[in-house]
C-alpha cells in the first residue's frame, strides 16, 4: 500500500508533462531559451526514489509457487506410497517443507526487489539466492512494454518490460506494478529514453 | 534482378535428394510389408508426382524472386503464394557474406547472406546467384554504405592485406584446435571405465586388461584428428584484408566463405587462447558485430583462426585501439572458493561412481577420482590466475578460463546493460561478478564479458563506473 502512496502525488503531473513537452523538446530544441537547463529539469522531474513492488505481487508469486508445490507433492506422495521401504507420509512431509520454503522465498523475493528511475539509467535490484543488480541506460532502450497475465489482471497488476539490444539482459522486466504505477513508469522511461538519444542504440 | 538460372536445377536437386530419401524409405517399408508390387509401384508414382510438383515450385520461386540494390536500400520481393517485400536500409546492414560449397563452386553459383542487428536469423538470402554477381552485390553494398557515388570515377578505397594463414600456422591450428576440456574429460572417463570394459568384453584374460588404455588412446587420437581435419577444411586459405572501413575475410576448402565486417559496427573483440596455443605462443581473434560473430552463423568462429600472439594482439588493436592489459586479479579468497568447489565436485563424482559400482554390475574403480584431489589446489590457482579485468581509457577488458582463455575487449560506447550479481556462495565470501552486456550475438561459446569474483564493493564500483563511462563515451549524459 505504501507504494501507491509514493506514486500518487507525482502520477498526474508526470503523465501530463510526458505527453506535452517530451517529443516537442526533442523536435525543436533549438529555439528554446535554455534547452539544456530545461532538459535537465525535465529529466529530474522523471526520476524516482528507490521503490519496492506492490505487496500484492506476493499473491501472484505465491499462487505460482503453490501450483508447483502441489504438483510436486502429488508426485512425491505417489512415489512414497508405491516404493516399499519409504514410509507413505514422506510425500506429504516433503510437500509441507517445500511449501514452507516456497513461502519464505516469495516473501524474501518481495523484500529484495527494488527499482529506481535514475537520471541516466534504470536500476533494478532483485534475487533471493543470487542477488542481481542491473543498470539499463536509457540510451540503450529499444522499446517499453507493459504486460498483464490473467492472474495479474485479476489483481490489477502489470509487468513493465524494457527491451535493449543486448544479448543477456535483453529484457529487463519489473513485475508487480499497479496499473497506475506501470503507466506512470512506462511514461517516465519512455520520455527519458527519448531525451537520451544516441544513435541507433546498437 | 533475377537469381541465377542455374539455381533452379540446384534447388531441385537439393530438395530432390531429401524427397528421394524419404521415397526410398517408404518404398522399402511398403515392399517389406508384403503389399505387393502394384502398391509399391503406386508409391513410386506418387513420389514422382511430388518431385515434379517440387520442381514446378522451384521454377515459380525463381520467377517470383526479385532483388535490387537501390541507392538507399536493398529490396527483395519473394514468395510464391504469400508475397514478402523487404527493404533493408544500408545503414542497418551489419555483414554481407558469400558462401559456396563444392557443388555450388562447380556450378559457379554462390549464396549471399545479408545480416542486420534485428532478430536471430539472416535477414536476407539470395539463393543462388552467379559468383560474379555475388561479388558485385557485396561490393555494391559496401560502396553504398560508405555513401560513395558509385557511378564511375568513385575513388576505390585502399585495400591492404592484414593476415594470411601460412601453412605452418595451418598446421598449428590443426594441432591446437581440439577442445581440451573435452580431451581432459575423455581421459578421466576412459581411464576410470576402461578396466571394467575390458573385463566385461573379455573376462578372465589378464593380457586384455591392456585393452582399456588402448581404447582410451584411440578415442583421444581420433577425436584430436577429427577436430584437426574439421578446422583445416574450415580455415584453409584464410585471408583477412582491410578494405576502406571494412574487414574482409575468405576461407574454407570445400565450403568457401567470404564475408565483410564493418569496423564501425564492431561490438566486442575477443582473444582466445587454449592451453596448447598459449604454450606455443599463438592466439586466435574473434571480432563480433551485432549481426553475428564473424565467420559463421550458428557457431562462433574466429576472425583470425590462429596467429602469433603479438601479431594477433596488434591486429586486435588496429580494430579496437585498447591500451596495455594490466589485469586486476580477483582477491585471493576467490582461489579458496575454487579449491572448495572443485573438491566438492570430485566428491560428487566419486559418490556417483561408488553408487554405480555398488548398485550395478559394472566394476568401476570408483575411488579413482579421489586421486585428482592432489591437483585441486593447482587447478584452483590456475583458474584464479587466469581471471581478471582491466578498466581502460576507452575499453573494459575481462579475462577468464584456463583451458580456453578468453580475453574480451568491450569499448564503453558498445555497452548495453551492466549487471552485477552475487550468488549465495559468493556472498559468503563478499565476492561478486559483473557482466558487461553488449549487442553482439555471439552465443554461448563466445562468452560475455564477465569479471568474475571481484570484491563485492569493487564489483559495485565497476558496475557504476562502466555505466558512467558509457554515458561519457556517447556524450549523452544528463545536461547537468
Amino acid at each position: 500500500m505504501t507504494d501507491d502512496d509514493a506514486v500518487d502525488p507525482r502520477e498526474g503531473s508526470t503523465v501530463a508533462t510526458g505527453t506535452d513537452d517530451g517529443p516537442r523538446s526533442v523536435d525543436d530544441a533549438g529555439p528554446e531559451p535554455d534547452p539544456d537547463a530545461a532538459a535537465a529539469d525535465a529529466v529530474d522531474a522523471r526520476t524516482t526514489e528507490r521503490r519496492s513492488l506492490s505487496s500484492l505481487v506476493q499473491i501472484v508469486w505465491g499462487l505460482r509457487m503453490l501450483f508447483g508445490a502441489v504438483v510436486l507433492t502429488f508426485v512425491a506422495s505417489f512415489l512414497s506410497m508405491t516404493v516399499d521401504p519409504v514410509p507413505s507420509w514422506t510425500g506429504a512431509a516433503a510437500g509441507a517443507v517445500l511449501l514452507a520454503l516456497g513461502t519464505a522465498w516469495v516473501h524474501l523475493r518481495y523484500r529484495v526487489w527494488t527499482y529506481e528511475v535514475r537520471t541516466d539509467a534504470l536500476y533494478l535490484e532483485r534475487g533471493v539466492l543470487t542477488h542481481v543488480r542491473t543498470v539499463a541506460p536509457y540510451v540503450r532502450i529499444q522499446h517499453v512494454d507493459t504486460q498483464r497475465g490473467p492472474l495479474e489482471r485479476w489483481l490489477g497488476l502489470s509487468t513493465l518490460v524494457v527491451y535493449t539490444a543486448g544479448t543477456r539482459g535483453a529484457d529487463v522486466s519489473i513485475p508487480g506494478l499497479t496499473a497506475a504505477e506501470a503507466r506512470d513508469l512506462q511514461g517516465r522511461v519512455k520520455e527519458l529514453a527519448i531525451h537520451a538519444e544516441g544513435g541507433d542504440a546498437v | 534482378m533475377k537469381l541465377d538460372p542455374l539455381s533452379i536445377p540446384y534447388r531441385i536437386l537439393q530438395s530432390g535428394v531429401q524427397i528421394l530419401g524419404g521415397l526410398v524409405l517408404v518404398a522399402a517399408t511398403s515392399a517389406s510389408s508384403g503389399d505387393g508390387f502394384a502398391a509399391s509401384l503406386g508409391m513410386v508414382g506418387l513420389g514422382l508426382a511430388v518431385v515434379v510438383a517440387f520442381a514446378g515450385w522451384q521454377v515459380l520461386y525463381y520467377q517470383r524472386f526479385d532483388y535490387e540494390v537501390t541507392p538507399d536500400t536493398v529490396d527483395i520481393s519473394s514468395g510464391v503464394v504469400s508475397r514478402r517485400e523487404r527493404e533493408i536500409p544500408y545503414g542497418r546492414i551489419q555483414n554481407v557474406d558469400v558462401a559456396q560449397n563444392a557443388i555450388q563452386r562447380a556450378l559457379g553459383i554462390a549464396e549471399v547472406r545479408i545480416e542486420t542487428a534485428g532478430g536471430g536469423e539472416t535477414e536476407a538470402q539470395l539463393r543462388y546467384v552467379s559468383r560474379a554477381e555475388a561479388d558485385r552485390v557485396q561490393e555494391l553494398i559496401s560502396d553504398r554504405k560508405r555513401g560513395a557515388v558509385v557511378e564511375s570515377g568513385a575513388p576505390e578505397p585502399d585495400s591492404e592485406e592484414l593476415f594470411r594463414l601460412a601453412d605452418r600456422e595451418l598446421a598449428v591450428l590443426g594441432l591446437v584446435s581440439a577442445d581440451f576440456r573435452v580431451l581432459g574429460l575423455l581421459t578421466v572417463v576412459a581411464s576410470g571405465f576402461a578396466p571394467s570394459l575390458a573385463e566385461v568384453s573379455a573376462p578372465g584374460t589378464e593380457l586384455l586388461i591392456m585393452l582399456g588404455p588402448a581404447v582410451a588412446v584411440v578415442v583421444l587420437g581420433g577425436f584430436w584428428v577429427l577436430s584437426a581435419v574439421r578446422s583445416l577444411l574450415r580455415y584453409y586459405g584464410f585471408r583477412l584484408s582491410r578494405h576502406g572501413d571494412e574487414l574482409r575475410y575468405e576461407r574454407g576448402l570445400l565450403q568457401r566463405y567470404n564475408g565483410t565486417i564493418p569496423l564501425e559496427k564492431v561490438q566486442t573483440v575477443t582473444l582466445q587462447e587454449n592451453v596448447l596455443a598459449r604454450r606455443l605462443g599463438y592466439a586466435s581473434l574473434v571480432v563480433e558485430t551485432a549481426g553475428y560473430a564473424a565467420g559463421g552463423s550458428a557457431s562462433v568462429e574466429s576472425a583470425v583462426p590462429i596467429g602469433r600472439r603479438d601479431r594477433v594482439l596488434a591486429l586486435a588493436r588496429s580494430v579496437e585501439p585498447f591500451g596495455d592489459l594490466d589485469f586486476e586479479r580477483p582477491p585471493k579468497r576467490a582461489r579458496t572458493r575454487y579449491a572448495i568447489r572443485y573438491a566438492l565436485a570430485l566428491g560428487v563424482v566419486t559418490a556417483a561412481a561408488y553408487a554405480l559400482d555398488r548398485f550395478t554390475g559394472l566394476a568401476i574403480t570408483w575411488y579413482l577420482p579421489l586421486a585428482l584431489l592432489v591437483v585441486v589446489p593447482v587447478a584452483a590457482h590456475l583458474a584464479w590466475a587466469n581471471r581478471g579485468y582491466v578498466l581502460g581509457a576507452d575499453h573494459v577488458v575481462t579475462r577468464n578460463g584456463f583451458w580456453r582463455r578468453q580475453t574480451a575487449v568491450v569499448p564503453y560506447d558498445r555497452v548495453q546493460t551492466v549487471i552485477d550479481s552475487q550468488t549465495i556462495f559468493q556472498r559468503r565470501r563478499r565476492l561478486g561478478s559483473v557482466t558487461v552486456d553488449t549487442a553482439s550475438s555471439g552465443g554461448i561459446s563466445s562468452g560475455d564479458a564477465v569479471a568474475v569474483d571481484l570484491d563485492a564493493s569493487v564489483a559495485a564500483d565497476l558496475r557504476e563506473t562502466v555505466a558512467e563511462r558509457l554515458q561519457r563515451a556517447l556524450g549523452t549524459g544528463p545536461a547537468t
